[in-house]
């Protein structure tokens, strides 16, 4: 019964509408106002439960369009970004914004396929330090130094 | 203070040295920004907000107004040069824009695109700068019930309105409430869905949202295409029109620029709907319409105008209700917000400087662009020459800073993460990101104005049905509803015939 896309879509909404509408209840009460924090929140989950049956006995129709799903070998790729990045997230503030960008950059394009070294390695050093200097000096926006001295 | 006094005193600090610098800044960084596919105005304005911290807001407007014209024009340039339309606003200007450039006369096209763009923009302002004020004293009278409807209608609106399905599109408007709710609740002090995170207790920035939901979203597109290269870009050429041609088009632009404006004033129908409206209206009009799609002037200059058109008629209910009727003012009210202005009804009252600043920055942004951008287009059109697969990372980058600028906080950047592949997947199947942005910034506005009037009647829904205003545009707000039943009746009775007219 879960064969067309929009039934799975739709079963997992209401699997979302569902723990929202439990979190809802349990927000505590608060005596002294006509119209409680949870009204809105318990509101909001019935409707996407009402929203989200009625996707699930509406026909697929899209089916024959192009489908922009990923083909199988470029799904390490885009996961490969993701871990980059959250790397790059994780580093930011330790290294410091600088020297991250600049690895992250040069890797990540690298990692993409991008074979043109040296004027990747050159655009890898040089936006980093522009960003900087902008937000830095001229914006006043410090981004994290970490371990390098400014 | 009188239409006249205000536009003169925000025309004296637009056209300042400082003024003019920051406008031409603004019309650049966004025509780059709109040229790189799939990014739109949406990511240009989100990711020049950090850059207004700080600002004088007179002069961050000015940015800002030039950052919101050029990426609207780049996204055109890009249809024109590589058939390659950043946003849906610039798909019908690559019916005739690309085959102009096939033919070699790409300069003439984006000449088009820019003559129209002013034309649109510059009539659009006028009326905005009539209409508005109007709009504004009327809605000085609303109430809390009034506010609340009016919202919901411009939801519904902006779901039944966008392309695919309407229930995916209200889907993605309620799980943007939803969002919403996350945080302190202003009335009660209620801590919401933290989960005991302390990051979470303001709620989430809107950044967030629109840069993960837009840009970091396009990526994973950009990966997979990540091959391609811009060979097929042709070469500019003359940008010059003849005197047979400029006049040509003049009344095309003179009508479709009204459409347009038309079509953006209204909720949820933008630049998309007033791009294609223009583009087959101007088809049945024309004497030869076979000649559309091969090449028809007409067929860039009426999209491109109704487009900007649209984009000033969307300011109406923006600068004078406080509403945002689409993805891209929704981003644009996040960005006034930030540099300390409150759209509404009051501004105009309370700060005429700001609200006529406003529309002078819109007017000079739009002069700019046109004075700027014709000779400068063959230089930034080189942009579409960088490798993507550098164009990936430096995306990621900027996305990443211009959230970190605001939030100083790494929590939002793995947030900012997780809506780019909450965006990516809703593209997948299908789910318009727009209603979910929208919902989102109207969530907090919308909460407030629903429990006021509930306040006010003493917890009584009948306070929605009392005031006919309130009604009568919730009627309206309902009626969005019935159009999913009604077109999947329609697409039951002549399926083929549907599906000749979406592909």
């Amino acid at each position: 019964m879960f064969r067309t896309k929009n039934k799975k879509v739709s079963i997992a909404l209401i699997l979302i509408a569902i723990v929202y509408l439990i979190l809802s209840f349990q927000l505590p009460s608060y005596a002294y106002v006509p119209v409680d924090s949870d009204l809105v929140p318990i509101g909001l989950g019935v409707i996407l439960l009402l929203l989200s049956a009625m996707l699930f006995f509406t026909k697929d129709q899209e089916q024959k369009e192009n489908e922009e799903h990923i083909p199988k070998k470029d799904l390490p790729i885009v996961l490969g970004v993701i871990c980059f990045t959250i790397l790059y997230i994780a580093l930011l503030e330790i290294i410091g914004f600088i020297m991250t960008t600049m690895l992250f950059l040069f890797l990540c394009s690298l990692f993409l396929g991008y074979r043109k070294h040296v004027v990747n390695a050159a655009v890898s050093i040089v936006i980093p330090i522009l960003i900087y200097l902008l937000f830095n000096d001229f914006l006043q926006v410090s981004l994290p130094t970490g371990i390098l001295p400014f | 203070m009188d239409v006249f006094h205000g536009l003169i005193q925000g025309f004296e600090i637009a056209l300042s040295f400082q003024g003019l610098m920051f406008v031409f800044i603004g019309v650049v960084v966004g025509t780059v920004i709109g040229m790189i596919p799939g990014l739109g105005p949406i990511t240009a304005i989100a990711v020049m907000i950090p850059i207004t911290y700080g600002m004088d807001p007179a002069i961050a407007l000015l940015l800002m107004a030039g950052v919101y014209y050029g990426a609207a024009y780049g996204g055109a340039a890009a249809s024109i040069l590589l058939n390659a339309p950043g946003t849906s606003e610039a798909v019908a200007t690559t019916f005739d824009g690309y085959p102009l450039a096939k033919q070699g006369h790409a300069g003439k096209a984006l000449a088009l695109s820019a003559i129209g763009s002013f034309v649109g923009g510059t009539i659009s302002i006028i009326l905005l700068t009539f209409l508005a004020p109007t709009l504004a004293k009327v809605a000085v009278s609303f109430g809390p019930p009034e506010y609340f409807a009016l919202m919901l209608l411009g939801l519904t609106a902006i779901a039944s309105l966008s392309e695919g399905s309407t229930i995916k599109a209200l889907i993605s408007g309620t799980i943007g409430l939803m969002i919403a709710t996350v945080g302190i609740d202003a009335q009660t002090g209620t801590a919401r869905f933290t989960f005991g995170n302390a990051h979470l207790l303001e709620g989430i920035d809107f950044l967030v949202i629109a840069l993960g939901l837009f840009a970091l979203a396009e990526v994973a597109s950009l990966i997979k295409n990540r091959k391609e290269k811009a060979t097929n870009m042709h070469s500019v050429g003359s940008l010059k029109l003849t005197k047979a041609e400029a006049k040509e088009v003049a009344p095309t632009m003179g009508r479709q620029s009204l459409l347009g404006f038309l079509v953006g004033v209204l909720p949820g129908a933008g630049g998309t709907i007033a791009s294609f409206m223009a583009y087959i209206s101007e088809k049945k009009l024309s004497k030869n319409p076979e000649k559309f799609g091969k090449g028809a002037i007409r067929g860039v200059a009426a999209p491109e105008s109704a487009n900007n058109a649209a984009s000033g008629g969307a300011f109406v209910p923006l600068l004078s209700l406080g509403i945002p009727g689409s993805g891209t003012t929704a981003v644009m009210l996040g960005a006034l917000i930030v540099l300390g202005i409150q759209p509404g009804p009051l501004l105009m009252n309370d700060h005429p400087d700001v609200f006529w600043g406003v529309i002078a920055s819109m007017y000079i942004g739009n002069i700019l662009l046109l004075i700027l951008n014709l000779p400068l287009i063959p230089y930034i059109s080189r942009i579409l020459l960088v490798p993507r697969q550098l164009l990936i990372s430096l995306i990621i980058v900027f996305c990443i800073i211009g959230v970190y600028a605001v939030s100083f906080s790494t929590f939002d950047l793995y947030l900012l993460l997780g809506f780019g592949v909450l965006g990516y997947v809703m593209r997948v199947i299908k789910f318009p990101a727009a209603p979910m942005l929208l919902a989102f910034i109207l969530g907090g506005m919308m909460e407030q104005a629903f429990r006021q009037s509930l306040t006010i009647s003493n917890g009584s829904l009948s306070i929605f049905v009392t005031s006919p205003i309130a009604a009568g545009m919730l009627l309206v707000a309902f009626l969005a509803f019935l159009v999913p039943i009604i077109k999947s009746r329609k697409s039951k009775k002549n399926d083929p015939a549907e599906n000749n007219k979406s592909a």
